[in-house]
């Protein structure tokens, strides 16, 4: 991703399986990030998603700001894919907000330049006409 | 160590050993590196190489 974020994978295999993995598979043959290793299940288990009946991490994703701080979480359980493109725009959310703190983003917004609302006591019960007016 | 990390809070020092298709050679994952250079991280934690999404 070029805006500013680095993507880094991680399961509970070793680097050797992610190497020997992203070097067989031709659907992992344009991935650009690094592979991360928590064999030992420490940062999973950091994060809530270790799983200890079967020693795997689940699908879990996690946006952190460049002050480390952890501003998303999504968990979903094995059966599930995560949908990138929901990945996208709450990372594009997070940056956009971290620029304008004054803002929030409500449900629909995808992408800079949808509308965004200003918290404040005029905004309390007129949420309808802020986002349609 | 019990508590998981919680939205809003700073996430604790991560050190992971990685492989890097970019550069093709293992190295190691650091959350102060991505602090230090002013970086957001993305991580994405899935069960298993080998299996399908």
């Amino acid at each position: 991703m070029k805006m500013g974020c680095d993507v880094v994978t991680v399961s509970t295999d070793t680097q050797f399986v992610h190497l020997a993995w992203q070097n067989s598979e031709e659907e992992l043959a344009e991935v650009r990030y690094p592979m991360a290793a928590d064999p030992t299940g420490k940062v999973s288990r950091q994060f809530g998603v270790y799983d200890e009946n079967s020693g795997l991490a689940l699908r879990g994703t996690f946006i952190i700001n460049p002050d480390g701080v952890l501003t998303n979480s999504e968990v979903n359980f094995y059966n599930l894919g995560r949908n990138i493109d929901e990945l996208m725009r709450k990372f594009k959310a997070n940056l956009y907000m971290s620029r304008k703190p004054a803002e929030v983003c409500p449900s629909k917004w995808k992408d800079e330049g949808d509308k965004t609302l200003v918290p404040s006591e005029e905004l309390v019960g007129n949420v309808h006409e802020a986002l349609v007016g | 160590m019990s508590e998981t990390v919680k939205l809003g809070q700073k996430v604790p020092e991560i050190e992971l050993a990685t492989y890097d298709p970019s550069t093709a050679k293992f190295g190691n994952f650091r959350l102060a590196d991505q602090i230090d250079r002013r970086r957001w991280t993305i991580l994405f934690f899935y069960p298993a190489d080998f299996t399908f999404v």
